[in-house]
């Protein structure tokens, strides 16, 4: 009995010394909380950037989807995770919006930026075959007919939801804006001719545009989208209004600076890898390298605008 | 359509290239393990291979990801049948009669039924898929807000006592489903519902670890208060000739696997959680159409041909809005989406004439791919069954890690396992009054979808009722309802009338 | 207890369930059909149940007074007792020290305690059967399938 005893303990002893040793960051892999649904446009875009990085880093980057509330779940999560670099978060636009419409555990100021991947344009769509054919026509129909055009968007609070709205504030209109879940059925949709419109951003819609099922009928970008050169953007048409989608990655607060650089070396190696650059372009998706401080001051720029947005909203 | 018998010829030459042939092979085995395993379920199989496709061409890639998606149909209905716990969410229904089967000895009959079913029915829709693909995605835009709503409610109706028993009993356990389904975040308005201010409830209760609570842990729990020379034993040494399916059993069984085809054919089409609603549809037809409907729930094999095929049949018919609109009507096609547009192929109207290699080599390959299952399948079926010689001693604990394991594999989350354990207390007590778990799994699943479309469709027509009534294809679906509800009632009480008119 | 006195406390616990459910959804906003606030539908959720519950109730006492020696339509009771209250605790436990002890070592504690709550006598047939479990389980999630799994402290 006492040796079986011995046995156990010994062997419970040889597995925890390698544990015991110190080592290099990162000793085991690195997880990438997303707040959406796999097959989302940012799903998608870290899913390459982990595969691509993975070989960087020295150890797997693993995704773990945790979606809900327009992305409160998973940021909650990832700003309450241990700032020891092994839970890392995608932050997109929202993270910045969220803390002033609900009351939320975390803020912009949770985490502890590494690195920007993306920013894409945001942008409306409607069916080929609908009445209007540019911007002008779809504001001033809903300038005169408030609350009847259907927004859609893919989720309550969501970022294409909040653009919808910012708009509509810009143009001094009103939508009908209709909730779905996700950008897939939010599209599905707008095919079936059930919404008017679809709030979007890429790739969400753009396979059907390219296949000349939708039209984009607004733009929200400073510069044309280089997939579609002959759209214009609405404020090359007078309406001052841009709001883009970025998509970055985050520690929390608190994380090391040298685990930080270490995780932003490695992501920055990612993204100029020549695979990834190929995934991104054939995904339609701009990428956009910022660092960890231009990327703070983006988020603290953005945190600031929303604030003052989501409370005029609210008037 | 000689066009398109051209072109899957030519699909045919991709598909059976050694490479294809190859990931094919390995898809269909990942698949079935995947599957076999409760909890781990297609989407997290194909999500975590998805960076080893990195290297591959994206028609490769694609064959592979796929032969997972459907092998994992395959090898969800094992531990259905063999250990009652639902290896996949659209296996709880296989757990009903596969279960009781598997008692009496005839798990090998029950685990080949599937597995020759699940070919039948995968053959069958992909038929389907090569000619009707392109008009069927169009029916399938048809269907907004409004229409799911109605499809919904008449779903809910006819399925919630689908087990039988009383309807009292079963409603109540639904509504209890419709409840645990409003825990989270309101869809519409992203306001937070019963979470109590903890972060874990915010995404709301995870269904499978209520399947999985509910039947499997169920099923443990009752077993393990009984006495040790009940525990000595298995739950069944199964007998040779019993290993296999009889000629009788075939019989039965192929009038239940055309109609499960064709049913899960049709519902995978539509957006959601098709395999699920495919299956309980697809029980519910046979037990009406079957001339001996009290063996139901007691082992007959219509009950698990049936669902089994209507099950493989959704999952295939599931990649026609993908393919045809390039949009994904539920979780795994949408990470099949995310797999090709990372290899550069954008599915939609443009994928036919931009990547014809793709769409028709998958498609050949689907073929292959159920071959290869069926194959796969066979043999170990009498190794599968001969898991239950293990005494139940030792078998109970290894499927209680088992599930732990799987459970956690689907969202990483150890809070999701102590609800998947609350579950299995629940179950077991229900057990104990005679509650039926099969409801509340349905509503749990139709449930949030119910009240979205309910309200966004309010949202759409500002309010206005009538838009139910006012589109045809809405108003189709409540009328059979109310034909569902209605057409008992007038019965009886015609053949009370008719008993008054003549006294015998 | 006798079935019907089970069904009867089933009954009531989904009465009760229904009722919490409704007073709990009338603190959120109700809103209108047009707009339909957050605790609408688990409001008309709630309702129903109370009353589907009141009226299955009703239908039991009913059925009691009709025949009250009726043929019960549940089955008989299963097992209770101290073996099931192992086993449980067994399960609680391992799954509390999930995330310390790390996956190999849970399934290891957890199938060691599950048999032997089952009145596994040998200690060696159970620390075998433990280790293999473990052993195997170890290879084929971690290893092979490659599924992020924890760790725990001893960082397998």
């Amino acid at each position: 009995m006492s040796k079986k005893i011995v046995l156990s303990l010994v062997i419970l002893t040889l597995l925890v010394i390698p544990a015991a040793a110190p080592a290099a960051f990162p000793e085991k892999e690195v997880q990438i909380i997303v707040p959406y649904a796999a097959g989302g446009a940012t799903d998608l875009i870290f899913r390459a950037l982990a595969e691509s990085t993975s070989r960087y880093l020295g150890k797997a980057v693993v995704i773990v989807n945790r979606p809900g509330g327009g992305g409160t779940v998973g940021f909650t999560e990832g700003a309450q995770a241990k700032p020891d670099g092994y839970t890392l978060t995608a932050v997109i636009t929202p993270v910045t919006i969220l803390p002033h419409q609900v009351k939320t555990a975390f803020t912009y100021k949770s985490f502890a930026p590494i690195i920007n991947v993306v920013d894409d344009p945001s942008m409306f769509l409607v069916k080929a075959d609908s009445p209007w054919k540019t911007t002008k026509e779809f504001v001033d129909y809903a300038r005169k007919n408030p609350g009847m055009i259907t927004v859609g968007n893919s989720g309550a609070g969501g970022g294409v939801h909040l653009v919808a709205l910012a708009f509509e504030k810009a143009v001094g209109a009103r939508f009908n804006h209709i909730p779905f879940a996700g950008g897939g059925p939010s599209v599905t949709a707008l095919m079936g001719g059930h919404i008017n419109a679809v709030s979007v951003s890429p790739p969400e819609g753009i396979a059907q545009v390219k296949a000349g099922k939708l039209r984009i009928i607004a733009l929200f970008a400073d510069e044309r989208f280089e997939l579609f050169p002959n759209v214009p953007t609405v404020k090359e048409q007078g309406i001052p209004f841009s709001m883009g989608m970025w998509r970055g990655l985050a520690a929390p607060k608190g994380t090391p600076a040298d685990v930080v650089k270490t995780l932003h070396d490695a992501f920055r190696k990612g993204m100029e890898d020549p695979a990834f650059k190929k995934n991104a372009h054939d995904m339609s998706v701009k990428l956009f390298y910022l660092g960890p401080q231009a990327f703070e001051k983006r988020m603290a720029e953005d945190d600031q605008y929303f604030a003052k947005l989501v409370a005029e909203m609210r008037k | 359509m000689l066009e398109s018998l051209q072109h899957l010829f030519a699909g045919f030459g991709v598909a059976t290239t050694t490479v294809n042939l190859t990931y094919c092979l390995i898809g269909a085995i990942v698949g079935t393990l995947v599957g076999v395993l409760p909890g781990l379920g297609p989407i997290a199989g194909i999500a975590l291979l998805i960076p080893a496709t990195f290297g591959l061409s994206p028609t490769t890639a694609l064959i592979m990801l796929a032969g997972i998606y459907y092998g994992a149909m395959y090898g969800g209905s094992t531990t259905s049948i063999l250990l009652n716990v639902p290896g996949e969410t659209a296996s709880v229904i296989t757990c009903i009669d596969g279960y009781r089967m598997a008692q009496k000895g005839r798990a090998g009959a029950a685990l080949a039924i599937c597995a020759i079913g699940s070919f039948i029915a995968g053959t069958l829709a992909i038929f389907g898929m090569v000619f009707l693909a392109p008009p069927l995605a169009e029916a399938a835009l048809a269907f907004g807000p409004a229409e799911y709503f109605s499809l919904m409610v008449c779903g809910f109706v006819v399925l919630s006592n689908v087990t039988g028993g009383s309807i009292v009993k079963s409603l109540m356990m639904a509504v209890v489903g419709l409840i645990i389904g409003t825990v989270g975040l309101d869809p519409v308005t992203g306001d937070a519902r019963f979470t109590f201010g903890t972060t874990y409830l915010l995404g709301g209760i995870e269904f499978v670890a209520v399947a999985i609570g509910l039947f499997g842990i169920g099923e443990i729990l009752s077993n393990v208060g009984k006495p040790q020379a009940a525990l000595d034993q298995s739950v069944t040494v199964p007998r040779l000739k019993e290993l296999y399916p009889s000629l009788q059993d075939l019989k039965q069984s192929i009038g239940a696997i055309l109609r499960g085809a064709g049913i899960g054919f049709g519902v995978g089409l539509v957006p959601g959680p098709a395999p699920v609603i495919a299956t309980y549809a697809s029980y519910m037809v046979e037990k009406k159409t079957s001339r001996h409907p009290e063996t139901f729930g007691h082992g007959a094999v219509e009950g698990v041909a049936g669902p089994e095929a209507a099950n493989n049949a959704a999952c295939q018919s599931a990649f026609i809005p993908l393919f045809v609109l390039g949009i994904p009507f539920a979780p795994p096609t949408a990470i099949l989406l995310g797999a090709l547009l990372i290899h550069g192929v954008v599915p939609g109207p443009m994928m036919i004439s931009e990547h014809p290699e793709v769409f028709w080599g998958v498609i050949a390959s689907m073929y292959i791919g159920n071959f290869i299952l069926l194959l796969l399948n066979l043999p170990f079926v009498p190794l599968f069954a001969n898991i239950l010689r293990i005494p139940k001693r030792v078998l109970l604990p290894l499927v209680m890690v088992f599930c732990i394991t799987g459970m956690y594999t689907v969202n990483n989350s150890i809070p999701d396992i102590w609800v998947m354990l609350l579950f299995g207390v629940i179950g077991y007590t229900m057990r104990i009054g005679g509650f039926e778990g099969a409801p509340l799994l349905l509503a749990l699943v139709l449930g949030p979808k119910l009240e979205v479309a309910f309200r966004q469709a309010l949202m759409i027509s500002h309010g206005d009722f009538g838009v139910f009534l006012s589109r045809p294809i809405s108003a189709f679906f409540l009328a059979a309802t109310f034909l569902f509800l209605c057409v008992p009632l007038v019965r009886a009480a015609a053949r009370r009338w008719q008993a008054r008119a003549n006294p015998a | 207890m006798n079935p019907q006195g089970r069904e009867a406390i089933g009954g009531i616990i989904l009465f009760l369930f229904g009722g919490a459910t409704l007073a709990l959804s009338l603190g959120m906003p109700i809103g209108n059909f047009r707009a339909a606030g957050t605790g609408l539908f688990p409001m008309i959720l709630g309702i129903l149940l109370m009353t589907l519950s009141g009226l299955f109730l009703a239908g039991l006492v009913a059925a009691k007074r009709k025949s009250p020696s009726a043929p019960p339509a549940v089955p008989a009771e299963p097992p209770f007792g101290r073996q099931w209250a192992m086993f449980m605790g067994a399960t609680v436990l391992a799954v509390a020290l999930f995330g310390t002890l790390g996956f190999p070592l849970t399934v290891f504690l957890l199938m060691a305690l599950l048999l032997r709550s089952l009145g596994m006598r040998k200690w060696g047939g159970v620390a075998l059967l433990s280790l293999a479990t473990a052993l195997s389980a170890y290879v084929l999630f971690v290893k092979i399938l490659k599924i992020p799994l924890p760790a725990g402290l001893p960082g397998l």
